[in-house]
């Protein structure tokens, strides 16, 4: 045999297989990074629904006779510091990830800075399922009228009782039932609470300090109460400090601790013992988020959520506010990127992910609310008695905090302020006398006093 | 003899060369051994560790303190923004609230200029024949609108990218449009056919800037804010109630006590005191807080004799301050130990033997033979202990994060708060750096201080007798 002929034929073959090649698409190959906040055991999703998404983009790739291959590189972060360091500090070293889950907070500095762009530049916002996401969330991830990210969860933060010890102090079941209306009607405010609190204290039926037991940290939810008395957070684009509306927010935590239902060094306590005593009963009202279900019904133990606890908005102060919730979603956010052509295939992706059966899977794993209209018919969704209920009795009256540049600065100060009156340091009119001050020094003309 | 010698060489310069020429020729190595630039050569590692560990952080503190830098600002530097938020400050600040009116406008219109452009960029030519045709001269007021005209076409572009594309072509803003420099801003806003006076240009050049400016706003929000007074008096507090108590005072006691205890428990019990420090600080306040939680030790030892459980770490200013003091004294502790005890173990023994067959007491060797003795240990000590505990807040931030209501936050606390910890993620660098310069500025003070106070120059004079 000569052994030209299989030297030729594999010549032959080897042209056939590049002309074959160069009849089709060259692969894109793109590797797509994803950080995410706060992200415990249960929020795996946060990052999962990028990679559920990249498979779909592939998918919808190989339709159209294209090679789209994409790697998501995902890091999750269990606290907010080491996160929000990494990403602010990461970026302006030009190592940021593709997309960042956080707080829709951070948007206004970090768009302000050009760490973000907006995702409105990517994708069409008249696309599903963007055309299905709830208003007012996509309004929470907006900043100077365009959208920057696309919310990745709702959730809301509930005022929670508990049954038996409501039941001890004279409530019947069908006023425990009728609660959640009668905070919203107004006809069961705050000082509703501390009464009620006390009673349930006298009645021996939690220990002292155990009648109100709030949030053990700083968070939005103290916001709320400053909404609860008519507080004002942000008017035509400029922070407000309502100084009436602040002093009897501090005043309500004083008078808590000073009738002894809420103890004067609850802040700062250990979370754990937090959970444990109000998924238990230990405690007689208190307030948390949405979230809380899951690690109350799981590690926590208690096996009859409904049975024992009642929840609702948080309560009015009475004539000058109104009962309120405040909704703090995640939203995922594209980073600015030198490849222009990775951050449209990042953006695709937060895009797909954001439809109601992806992220049904991480609103019931998480036990936050959906973040669309359309996921309230998804069966996983609408199968899960929580998200149901929460969902209704609590989103559709959400407010969120603003995203303005110098809202972190004012969250901080007002924290100060309460924590400083609530533990005695300061008298409630000293510590709004240094509040003031420190926003006038600090913000000056970027804040309206009333 | 020895003068005609030298009388020689100084006649014959080459007989000085040949006895050069006897001499053994050095090596590289030993050529740079001989060299009184060694000392040099030998610190240049160290020096540039200092230069990048000390030098270059302290300038560029320096820096940052001057200059409102922050997350919204960016590190690296800005552009220029004219969004709402930029013309509302140019009406506010400014008084040029009809000029933000006019820059404030959003507009796309369908025009000859931006179709050519779109022709340039390839843009399929039947896209742009039938946008002419159903659109030519129409303006939209807002992008949503203006993209939807575009979908709407029958010869559409095939995917969003290709529709944003082309609707940049026709918009005749700046708002929420990016800058990198003024220059461009600037031919942006002249573009649109508004025309700025001087005044006006410096007014949006200074609303629209994103980036940080050089200020001393920071300064004089420090000595404003009631709080840092506090934190001042805090810090003070800590520094020298943990180094008065713990890192020098408990340190020498249990240097001296340890002195006078046979090898083996005296070495027990240093090791034992070594703990705190080789624990991780997150395990060791950790421990401290099960002592003190409501749960805790204290409560549950407590709770028999009728005291209600509470959390006794954060109950009241002072018991959060004496558990900080403790917390971090018994680290502190232990370094002062060592660094006591070897110095005790290096006095001559004679000495004590002298003084005991001269009946001192063991306070008597105590004031006149150790003391005297341990003057530059003590003097490194409290120089060192006072600088580390000034910048130390690691322990104050586990325990008690400041609390209860601020009434333990010290000055390097406080810097962290500001420049890296913002539940929002609102990082203020540039007010986080003017803290810290507080800090640099009292450390060095201090230690100029310190080196008088314990008369450093004689300390290190060499023995008289030599």
């Amino acid at each position: 045999m000569n052994m030209r002929y299989p030297s030729t034929l594999a010549a032959l073959a080897t042209t056939a297989m590049i002309s074959i090649g160069a009849g089709t698409a060259a692969a894109e190959d793109y590797t797509i990074s994803v950080w995410s906040g706060g992200t415990g055991p249960n929020d795996t999703y946060r990052i999962d629904a990028i990679k559920i998404a990249a498979g779909l983009l592939e998918e919808e790739a190989s339709v159209r006779g294209e090679e789209l291959n994409i790697t998501i590189e995902g890091k999750a972060f269990d606290g907010w510091e080491e996160f929000k360091q990494a990403i602010t500090l990461g970026a302006e070293a030009g190592n940021a990830p593709h997309v960042v889950v956080s707080g829709h907070e951070d948007i206004a500095a970090w768009a302000q800075s050009g760490l973000i762009v907006p995702i409105e530049d990517y994708v069409d916002l008249e696309s599903w399922p963007i055309n299905n996401i709830y208003d007012n969330l996509l309004e929470f991830a907006s900043f100077e009228g365009t959208l920057f990210g696309l919310p990745q969860d709702a959730e809301s933060r509930p005022f929670f009782f508990w049954r038996d010890h409501m039941s001890g102090i004279g409530y019947s079941d069908a006023q425990i039932d009728a609660l959640p209306d009668d905070i919203q009607s107004g006809a069961y405010s705050l000082s509703n609470v501390l009464e009620d609190a006390k009673k349930i204290q006298d009645a021996g039926l939690v220990e002292a300090g155990y009648g109100f037991y709030p949030r053990a940290s700083n968070g939005p939810d103290y916001w709320q109460f400053y909404l609860s008395f008519g507080g004002v957070m942000e008017d035509g684009g400029k922070l407000v400090f309502d100084k009436a509306a602040m002093t009897k927010f501090y005043q309500f935590f004083v008078d808590a601790v000073e009738l002894g239902v809420t103890k004067k060094n609850h802040l700062g306590m250990s979370w754990d013992q937090w959970y444990g005593e109000v998924a238990n009963g230990k405690a007689g009202m208190w307030h948390g988020g949405t979230w809380h279900y899951k690690r109350y019904t799981t590690s926590e133990g208690n096996d009859d959520f409904f049975g024992t606890i009642q929840f609702g908005l948080i309560p009015g102060g009475g004539s000058d506010g109104a009962a309120n919730t405040i909704t703090h979603p995640l939203v995922y956010l594209l980073t600015q990127q030198e490849d222009d052509d990775a951050t449209a295939i990042a953006a695709e992706l937060v895009k797909i992910a954001s439809g109601p059966r992806i992220n049904a899977l991480h609103a019931i794993k998480s036990a936050h609310l959906g973040i669309s209209k359309a996921e309230e018919s998804v069966d996983l969704y609408s199968g899960d008695r929580w998200a149901r209920v929460a969902t209704e009795r609590l989103l559709g009256h959400a407010s969120a905090m603003p995203n303005n540049v110098n809202f972190g600065q004012y969250w901080e100060i007002m924290f100060g302020g309460l924590e400083a009156s609530w533990t005695g340091q300061k008298s409630v009119a000293d510590a709004i006398a240094d509040v003031e001050t420190e926003l006038a020094t600090t913000l000056g003309d970027r804040i309206i006093m009333r | 003899m020895a003068k005609e010698i030298t009388d020689t060489a100084r006649a014959t310069p080459t007989a000085t060369l040949s006895a050069r020429d006897m001499a053994p020729k050095l090596t590289k190595l030993q050529k740079i051994g001989n060299s009184k630039y060694l000392g040099l050569i030998l610190l240049a590692p160290a020096g540039v560790f200092v230069l990048l560990f000390f030098f270059i952080p302290v300038l560029l503190t320096g820096v940052f303190g001057f200059t409102n830098m922050s997350t919204a600002t960016g590190i690296t530097g800005g552009s220029y923004l004219a969004n709402q938020s930029s013309m509302q400050a140019l009406g506010d600040r400014h008084g040029f609230g009809e000029l933000a009116d006019q820059i404030n406008q959003i507009a796309y219109t369908i025009d000859d200029v931006g179709l050519e452009a779109a022709a340039q960029d390839g843009v399929d030519a039947d896209t742009l024949k039938e946008l002419n045709t159903k659109f030519a001269g129409t303006s939209f007021d807002n992008r949503r609108d203006m993209e939807r005209a575009i979908k709407n076409l029958d010869a559409r572009p095939p995917n969003t990218r290709a529709v944003k594309a082309l609707a940049k072509h026709f918009e005749r803003s700046i708002i929420n449009i990016r800058f990198e420099s003024r220059q461009e801003l600037l031919a942006a806003i002249n573009e649109i056919g508004v025309t700025l006076t001087p005044d006006q240009q410096a007014a949006v050049i200074e609303v629209t800037y994103t980036g940080w400016v050089f200020s001393t706003d920071n300064f004089k929000r420090m000595i404003s804010l009631p709080d840092t007074k506090k934190t001042l008096i805090n810090t003070l507090f800590y520094v020298f109630t943990t180094l008065i108590l713990f890192n020098v005072g408990f340190a020498l006691v249990l240097a001296i006590s340890t002195h006078y205890m046979d090898a083996g428990p005296s070495g027990f019990f240093r090791s034992v005191w070594l703990l705190p420090r080789i624990t991780p600080p997150v395990l060791y306040v950790l421990m401290w807080k099960w002592l003190a939680w409501d749960t805790g030790f204290i409560s549950a030892i407590l709770g028999p004799f009728g005291v209600e459980p509470k959390n006794w770490l954060l109950d009241s200013p002072a018991n959060a301050w004496t558990f900080i003091i403790l917390i971090n004294g018994m680290v502190g502790a232990s370094m002062g130990m060592l660094i006591f005890s070897s110095a005790i173990k290096a006095i001559p023994k004679p000495l004590f033997y002298a003084s005991e067959v001269d009946g001192a007491t063991r306070a008597q060797q105590i004031r006149h033979i150790i003391l005297p003795q341990l003057r530059f240990p003590i003097l490194f000590i409290t120089s060192y202990q006072t600088l580390s505990l000034m910048t130390s807040f690691e322990y104050i931030l586990l325990a008690t994060e400041g609390g209860p209501g601020g009434s333990t936050e010290v000055w390097a606390l406080s810097t962290y708060f500001k420049a890296l910890n913002n539940y929002a993620g609102a990082l203020e660098y540039g007010y986080g750096a003017a803290l810290a310069l507080v800090l640099v500025i009292v450390g060095v003070v201090l230690s100029i201080l310190y080196l008088k106070l314990f008369d450093f120059k004689t300390l290190t004079a060499p023995p008289k007798i030599e």
